[in-house]
């Protein structure tokens, strides 16, 4: 987007997101901690400004461990620096994002192996032995 | 009413695996603006819904809103929303044209009588009926007959909701909105100029997933998209409370990102998701891009005053009708003190 | 026509016609009566500078009364300084009145004039307070004291509701604001209220005289 980038603007900085969301993570980190109980946070439905969901993305960082899922277009599990808090992109088979959380959890439920998919799994594997 | 299959067999014999689809499902609850702890609900009613059949009519329109929403990308209109629901009709983007369409059309009705949705773009001429046809039937005529059968009417873009730009002073055609004319079926307004795509996405979704149609607003606007102004979600209101605006376009106050309440932004009256969701998924929105909102999800937007009219300016009269009430006061003024000096008068001559 | 159009339109426009229309005809009807004649020898000759030195001077009590009325005169100025804050340093009643005189000028943050309008409505309830307990003013206070105070505040009520919002639409709070107003506009030139434009009449009147007399003024 370098054409954009060329546009002499210099827009002040609004931080009005970053750290309440911080919060709810601290208090969800909370929860984990005491039932192991997840809490899912949709980023869509916030007003970032220009630059705050970078800000958010760069504060959490990147952890140990990141997977990528190819389902319906290619999906971004990534632990965060804070274990238990994992960053969760979606993208659609056009490469557009359709949605955006934050896990936390121990391990976010799409990671696993689904019941519904080892089972279409074993038949077929079950097939090659007939 | 055909058993047609669920849409969980659809995305199964498509290849889908579980993971696809409970990422479609999570995609679906962020889309219709629902907590994710509602997504496993999501994933249980659309696995055992059916294929709903949808039938799009589009009358005084400019097509923007079919345009709109063929860009929507979540969960992508080509792949999986409209083959899970089966848009019999659509005479923009369908390959057949006059009669085997209509036939098409009748078909559907037909064989989902009582059970289909109907989609409207476009407002309807009243003042004459040639004044928009789609083969050789007025839109009136067309707008009647198919929703006689439906199970309810989603009207799409501010001109089906509320008559839009054809229905702005003078009027010329008598354009009116799909509700001044539908009075029997359950109506679901979604306006804008155009609509945001996942917000159109959303309702078609939502009637998908749950059978029904969404929670709406006086207007008939779903709340979950329509229930909150953009002044009350946009990013730039901490500038509004600062008292940091922008005067003109380009001054240092546009240029360092302040409030365009100013410049004309009808922010505080318009309902609509712009301030969140924003559009090109999710890149900017009107505001953001530095041009103040315009109120296009309201009635009568057009002619609510000029687009870069501050909300707060008055509407005065002309000043020649302030100088004849002028006149008029110093008339007033002339009796009373007529009146006052007789007395005056009157009063020391009594001594 | 909704609420809100018909607020910003035909009813603010009225409003306009009735304020010019009334304040033009107090005036008129003041400024036109006779003089009474005053038979003694002029001690100074009045110049129109007494009449200014007045203006200014009333603003303040007089030595032997100061202290008495210290409390509502407070009371009086907060609320009045309030709501010359409130009306003409809020951003958008800035750009309303730039949309009529074409003048612009610098507002204040949205807090500060929030916190002067709950002062101007303290202050004022306060002085209605004291105007209900306090046995004088109980006994010479009429239709138009009352009447005016209402009128005045409530623009200040209703205005301040808007952010606080209390569950209702920004349109149908901004409509009976603009409404509160209007009821203001109508109603200022004709009651008590007229000492908006009338004060300097009125104490122009009395330095020329006390000038003219040898008063002190």
């Amino acid at each position: 987007m370098t054409s954009l980038d060329n546009i002499g603007i210099q827009v002040e900085a609004v931080h009005g997101n970053v750290r309440p969301i911080l919060n709810e993570v601290l208090h969800a980190l909370d929860k984990l901690i005491a039932n192991n109980e997840t809490t899912i946070i949709d980023l869509a439905g916030l007003p970032f400004a220009p630059g705050e969901l970078d800000e958010l993305e760069e504060t959490l960082g990147q952890g140990e461990l990141s997977a990528q899922l190819d389902a319906l277009g290619s999906s971004r599990i990534q632990e965060t620096t804070y274990p238990g808090v994992w960053w969760i992109e979606h993208r659609n088979a056009h490469d557009e994002v359709v949605g955006r959380y934050l896990e936390i959890t121990r391990i976010p439920e799409i990671l696993s192996s689904q019941d519904a998919d080892v089972c279409a799994g074993r038949a077929r594997l079950g097939e090659q032995f007939e | 009413m055909k058993n047609k299959p669920t849409v969980g067999e659809i995305l199964q014999a498509k290849g889908v695996s579980r993971r696809g689809f409970l990422k479609y499902c999570a995609t679906t609850a962020s889309l219709l603006a629902l907590p994710p702890a509602m997504i496993p609900r999501i994933a249980k009613a659309i696995e055992s819904a059916r294929r709903p059949s949808v039938i799009w009519l589009s009358f005084q329109e400019c097509t923007g809103c079919t345009e709109s929403l063929t860009r929507s990308a979540a969960p992508t209109v080509e792949g999986l929303i409209f083959d899970a629901i089966s848009l019999d009709y659509h005479h923009t983007l369908q390959a057949a044209s006059g009669e085997q369409a209509e036939a098409a059309r009748h078909a559907a009705m037909e064989e989902n009588e009582g059970g289909y949705l109907v989609l409207v773009d476009g407002s309807i001429p009243m003042g004459n009926p040639g004044f928009s046809t789609i083969a050789g039937i007025s839109n009136h005529d067309m707008l009647m007959e198919t929703v006689a059968g439906a199970a309810a009417v989603v009207s799409i873009g501010t001109c089906a909701a509320f008559g839009g730009i054809p229905g702005a002073d003078p009027n010329p055609t008598g354009a009116v909105s799909v509700q001044d004319l539908v009075k029997d079926k359950p109506i679901v307004n979604v306006p804008g100029c155009p609509p945001i795509p996942m917000v159109m996405t959303a309702v078609l979704t939502q009637f998908l997933t749950f059978g029904q149609l969404p929670e709406v607003d006086k207007f008939r606007r779903p709340l979950a998209f329509f229930g909150q102004t953009i002044h009350d979600r946009c990013y730039r209101r901490p500038f509004y409370e600062q008292g940091k605006f922008a005067d003109s376009f380009d001054d240092e106050g546009a240029k360092a990102g302040w409030c365009l309440y100013k410049l004309g932004c009808k922010g505080p009256t318009t309902y609509n998701a712009c301030a969140t969701a924003k559009w090109n998924q999710g890149t900017s929105f009107p505001i953001e891009s530095g041009h103040p909102c315009l109120g296009c999800s309201e009635p009568g937007f057009w002619d609510k005053g000029g687009f870069y009219e501050p909300l707060s300016t008055g509407k005065f009269g002309s000043g020649a009708k302030v100088a004849g009430a002028a006149a008029a006061g110093i008339a007033m003024g002339v009796i009373a003190a007529a009146a006052g000096r007789s007395r005056q008068a009157k009063f020391t001559k009594e001594g | 026509m909704d609420l809100l159009e018909f607020a910003r339109g035909p009813a603010l426009e009225w409003a306009a016609y009735i304020l010019v229309a009334g304040t033009i005809w107090r005036i008129v009807g003041i400024v036109l009566l006779k003089e009474k004649p005053d038979y003694s020898e002029p001690r100074k000759p009045a110049g129109f500078g007494a009449a200014l030195k007045v203006i200014w001077t009333r603003a303040f009590t007089a030595e032997p009364f100061a202290k008495a009325t210290l409390y509502p005169k407070m009371m009086a100025y907060v609320m009045h300084i309030g709501l010359f804050g409130v009306i003409f340093l809020f951003t958008p009643h800035i750009v309303f009145f730039e949309g009529w005189t074409g003048l612009d000028w610098p507002g204040l943050p949205n807090s500060i004039i929030f916190f002067l309008g709950v002062a101007t409505v303290v202050s004022a309830v306060a002085l209605l307070v004291r105007r209900l307990t306090n046995p004088v003013l109980k006994l010479i206070s009429n239709f138009d004291d009352y009447f005016s105070w209402f009128v005045s505040t409530l623009p200040v009520v209703t205005g301040l509701l808007i952010p606080v919002r209390i569950g209702l639409r920004y349109e149908d709070l901004l409509a009976v604001h603009i409404l509160s107003v209007v009821l203001l506009l109508i109603w200022l030139p004709f009651g008590k209220l007229g000492h908006t434009f009338l004060v300097f009449v009125t104490r122009g009147t009395t330095g020329m005289v006390f000038e003219r007399r040898g008063a002190k003024t």
